[in-house]
């Protein structure tokens, strides 16, 4: 239930948003230390994807604590030491002891993980709506390692933002969506049953390159050379189209004189689309993208081999605009959701939402594992490490203790962002947790979280607020280092910029020196 | 950050940042200026404004989403606002002042909550939850009603209402008939799916001049062009049209490429050659026995001769996309080769082709099409700025024309669904439970800014009528509305005023799912990278001592 922030940059461009790694970013920031807590966004964003405002937030917290026993006399290496033994042990116990396997949980689990990264986001009310897009999507891209598992590069998601209409109407479609138009409106609007050609060239006029010249002799030759322009590319088209092809692709322009072939052949060309989408679709309908129709021998052929297959290709108009959509392609699946919102703002945050579920669901299904969300994780931690700390009589006795009220930032930054009393949740999250490890019949009760809509605790397993494991686990990783990084330094020197020696050189000129 | 003492810059200093209470009423504040600046152009009697632009032009309009596009602003919040007014513009076309002043009163309903130190979470979800419930209503046949498309009397009555709030207001019945008939041409309807693509097919022509009566439609289209040659038929009825996209000249290949003369006869063989090309175009087109040929290019003197010579007009340099709605007014097919002309594309379906000299220029019309699928609406008007404010009038009346098409459900006008609504929300406000409770509430509260906005502008006594409106609405009385032009209360059916389904849904939409996003944001960080100016400035007495 966080909120969002609202950042304009110097050329008044406004973005909202309530992603960590985002907000950071666009935040200029200049002090050295903080641009390690910014880039540890950003690597958690890479990594998992989500997560990144809870790692600074616990990287942040542990340097606090750090200084606090610093100011206490204790060496920092100690502390680095108690730190990274806390790490472990932690990381160690989500492992054994937290993970759900989703195998336990069922499909559901999946959906309910999607869910709970958006529920702080923007689209948090539609987030069941939303939830069941993103797993569709992402089953969707799946493609097997060959090594019995699966993988989801979710980068294959194509996400679109259209403004209108409300963000219930956003919608999946099984297939790619190219935003595009086709080239000519005389074209078929719709065609079944199609047959893909992408190409990575031009369908203009043939024109030589750049500084090679003709020399001619006989000015005969003159136009037959013009004629033999336009030819080239006329059998081009039509080699394509007798390979049966009846849309057509390319990254380059199409000349106007081409298109009446495409349209006396009821094919639907499309010109300008990128190159990235234009790969995509190659990959998802078994095309292959030609960036040149020369074979081996020099000639130019065009090979029905490398034609992509889709049970239909429409143009449909969305909003003001006009999209290309190819639908159920046949050699795998693809998904693109079209995103709708009431102006441009809301779509670039709901896209960065969606991304971020995009990343959990994938992890989820990779890992097939999950932890209970909600700040249970963190309290179990925390407790757990406690006990931990008092095993051991060493010096990092003190630093340990200390990540494990760290950790609790998280409990208590839900809590009161929810505008919910802290200091009367947090503790009866910590006692339920305590009970779970200490008695052996209270075990269930180490999935109890808190329920921010109701300020209660409660058992988040059964409510279905799930975590994947990995990102928690990532997370105390990133976080650990990053406070590490940052202890270590006791010395800061700062380089001025060299704009000194010029005004050393412009005072000594004034003066007549030079 | 550490707890140091001095304190320690982390932000670049340049950047401002406020967060908190204070972020969240500035937003509601932005959000309601801007609904303040058209809060007058809403209903029949509603307000032109008058806007300069930093060039010095001119926009008079009533429009909210021309005013707000105008204006700039520099908050945040409020370039959200104007954004919206531009979704509901592009998405349906009407209604662009409602949604704004919607979104501003349910920002501004807000506050209270707010200040009572609710979290915004809570009030979010209550809003979302009254939208939901509201849109359930909406479709419902209680409020809202379908239409059947052939009856022309339910659909003229339909966009009169909507036009009915804007400067055409006075010309109703045309520019109903001119909506009705431009939407009815340029109609395809292919199997189950309808196409209307009004920005393609339907041109407004504005032409200065002449009484705003005179505004039509054509059963074809018109341009501003002349034949090339004054010799040539400037009239022909039934023409037989050829459309080509290529000069009709001696164009050069694309490859670079250089003659070596060596010969003297050799350069006026050249020469030869070029008039030989433009002789063979011109022989192609010819055998068809063309009336009229119509070029995106341009067209030599020669080919004029030539073509002017076999009683054949030519118009060059035509706007790509004004050739594809003449290809398709027409039938003709646009050739690029002339080799490759055919029978089949020369188009018949035009029935007159004339020249018409309006003002000081000469306008092409191709009228009487047998079945136009493209049309030109020809505007005629006192002066070029009320012309802009009569297009974006009609364009607003063509959206509305298509939205019935498309889906053919009306809900009552002049706020009598806002009321309707507002108060079925307020009984379905008391089954919810919690502190959501008081948000929902005052979400459905917002929703009768409309009818009092609507009696405001018309300088009724606005407490006395939401009262007994309201009065009218729990006797279970759903059409009743208030009426623009008088300011009194009465039955939105016998005043015959209704609005698309479409257009509503989506202002309810747009505004609460605005209001949400507003209402979410607590930071604001703005203003960065002013550090380079700074550099600049220091490099630049370098530079000059360089110089010397």
């Amino acid at each position: 239930v966080g909120l969002d922030k609202m950042i304009v940059d110097d050329v008044g461009d406004v973005t909202v948003t309530n992603d960590g790694a985002t907000i950071l970013k666009l935040l200029e920031v200049e002090h050295p230390a903080a641009r390690v807590l910014v880039e540890l966004a950003q690597l958690q964003d890479e990594e998992v994807g989500d997560g990144t405002t809870s790692v600074v937030i616990i990287a942040a917290e542990l340097l606090k604590a750090a200084d606090e026993l610093v100011k206490q006399k204790i060496h920092p290496t100690s502390i680095i030491a108690g730190y990274k033994l806390a790490c472990k042990e932690a990381c160690r116990y989500i492992q054994n002891n937290l993970t759900i396997s989703t195998d336990d949980l069922g499909k559901d689990c999946i959906v309910a993980a999607a869910r709970t990264t958006m529920s702080s986001k923007v689209i948090s009310v539609d987030s069941e709506f939303f939830g069941q897009m993103v797993v569709d999507a992402a089953m969707a891209v799946r493609v097997s390692d060959g090594k019995g598992g699966y993988k989801y590069p979710i980068k294959a998601v194509n996400i679109l933002k259209a403004h209108g209409r409300s963000a219930r109407e956003s919608v999946l479609i099984d297939g790619y969506a190219l935003n595009c138009t086709i080239a000519s409106h005389a074209m078929k609007k719709k065609v079944i049953g199609a047959k893909i050609a992408c190409l990575d060239f031009s369908l203009q006029k043939e024109k030589m390159k750049l500084g090679i010249q003709i020399l001619l002799s006989d000015p005969t030759k003159l136009e037959a050379i013009r004629q033999r322009e336009a030819d080239i590319t006329k059998e081009r088209v039509q080699k394509i189209l007798k390979a049966g092809a009846n849309v057509v692709l390319t990254t380059g322009g199409i000349d106007d004189l081409c298109l009446k072939y495409f349209v006396e052949a009821d094919a639907i060309a499309v010109r300008r689309c990128k190159k990235v989408d234009l790969k995509r679709i190659a990959k998802a309908t078994g095309a292959t993208l030609l960036t040149t129709l020369c074979n081996l021998e020099g000639e130019e052929v065009f090979e029905v081999s490398s034609l992509g297959e889709a049970a239909e290709v429409t143009q449909e108009r969305i909003c003001d605009d006009e999209l290309i959509l190819i639908k159920r392609p046949a050699a795998r699946s693809a998904a693109s959701i079209i995103l709708r919102g009431p102006n441009d703002f809301y779509c670039d945050e709901m896209e960065r939402s969606i991304h971020d579920a995009l990343c959990v669901v994938r992890r989820v299904m990779e890992s097939n594992s999950v932890v209970v969300g909600g700040g249970a994780v963190e309290a179990a931690l925390s407790v757990y490490l406690e006990n931990f700390a008092t095993t051991l009589s060493s010096r990092e006795q003190l630093a340990i203790a200390a990540f494990a009220e760290s950790l609790l930032v998280i409990p208590s930054t839900l809590v009161i962002n929810a505008a919910r009393d802290a200091t009367e949740l947090v503790p009866k999250l910590r006692s339920f947790h305590h009970s779970s490890q200490v008695k052996a019949e209270h075990e269930k009760l180490k999935y109890y979280g808190l329920d921010l809509m109701e300020g209660t605790v409660r058992d988040n397993r059964e409510a279905g607020v799930f975590e994947p494991g990995i990102s928690k686990i990532k997370q105390l990783k990133f976080a650990t280092e990053a406070a590490i990084t940052i202890l270590r330094i006791d010395d800061m020197i700062r380089l001025d910029p060299e704009q000194k020696e010029e005004s050393h050189y412009q005072k000594a000129r004034q003066q007549g020196m030079l | 950050m550490m707890g140091g003492g001095q304190p320690v810059i982390v932000l670049n200093q340049n950047t401002r940042r406020e967060s908190g209470r204070k972020v969240q009423l500035q937003n509601i504040n932005a959000g309601k200026m801007i609904a303040d600046v058209i809060r007058t152009c809403l209903g029949p009697r509603s307000m032109l404004k008058m806007l300069m632009d930093p060039m010095g032009g001119i926009v008079m309009t009533s429009d909210g989403n021309a005013i707000l596009r105008e204006i700039t602003v520099q908050h945040p919040a409020a370039k959200h606002m104007i954004e919206i007014a531009r979704t509901q513009d592009e998405e349906v076309g009407d209604g662009t002042t409602s949604v704004v002043i919607l979104a501003g009163e349910m920002l501004a309903v807000a506050e209270q909550f707010l200040d009572a130190k609710m979290h915004p979470i809570i009030i979010i979800q209550a809003y979302r939850q009254a939208l939901e419930d509201a849109l359930e209503l909406l479709n419902s046949d209680e409020f809202s009603m379908k239409v059947d498309l052939d009856d022309e009397q339910k659909m003229v009555e339909v966009i009169r209402s909507c036009v009915g709030t804007k400067f055409l207001g006075q010309y109703g019945d045309m520019a109903c008939r001119i909506a009705m008939e431009a939407v009815k041409i340029i109609t395809v309807e292919t199997g189950n799916t309808v196409e209307i693509d009004v920005k393609k097919w339907a041109r407004i022509e504005k032409i200065p001049g002449g009484r705003i009566e005179d505004c039509c439609v054509l059963d074809g289209l018109m341009f501003n062009k002349d034949v090339t040659h004054p010799s040539m038929r400037r009239r022909i009825e039934k023409p037989r049209l050829i459309l080509v996209d290529c000069p009709l000249e001696y164009k050069k290949g694309e490859s670079q490429t250089n003659v070596e003369i060596t010969g003297e006869t050799d350069f006026s063989k050249m020469l030869e050659l070029e008039e030989e090309h433009v002789r063979a175009q011109c022989a192609d087109i010819i055998a068809l026995k063309p009336d009229l040929v119509i070029t995106e290019k341009g067209v030599s003197d020669l080919a004029q001769h030539f073509l002017s010579k076999a009683n054949i007009s030519v118009i060059r340099r035509v706007k790509k996309s004004d050739n594809n709605r003449i290809s398709r007014a027409s039938g003709a097919t646009i050739i690029n080769r002339t080799e490759e002309l055919k029978e089949e594309d020369v188009g018949t379906g035009v029935g007159l082709f004339e020249i018409k000299k309006i003002g000081d220029e000469y306008f092409t019309f191709l009228t009487g099409c047998t079945n136009p699928k493209a049309c030109t609406l020809l505007l005629r008007g006192p002066s070029k700025d009320l012309l802009n404010e009569v297009e974006r009038n009609l364009h607003d009346a063509l959206f509305v024309a298509r939205n019935m098409r498309l889906s053919p459900a009306v809900v009552a006008g002049g706020g009598a669904i806002e009321m309707a609504l507002s108060h079925a929300l307020q009984e379905k406000a008391k089954s919810v439970s919690g502190i959501k409770q008081w948000p929902y509430t005052a979400l459905a509260q917002a929703l009768e800014v409309i009818p009092r906005t609507l009696a405001q502008n018309c300088g009724g006594n606005i407490i006395r009528l939401l009262t007994s409106l309201r009065a009218k609405h729990a006797a279970g009385e759903k059409t009743f509305g208030v009426n623009g032009e008088t300011g009194e209360l009465c039955d939105m059916k016998e005043l015959r005023i209704w609005e698309p389904l479409a257009v509503k849904q989506q202002v309810y939409k747009t505004a609460v799912e605005t209001a949400v996003m507003l209402l979410r944001i607590d930071d604001i960080v703005s203003g960065s990278k002013k550090m380079k100016e700074e550099s600049g400035a220091g490099a630049m007495p370098t530079d000059e001592s360089m110089m010397q």
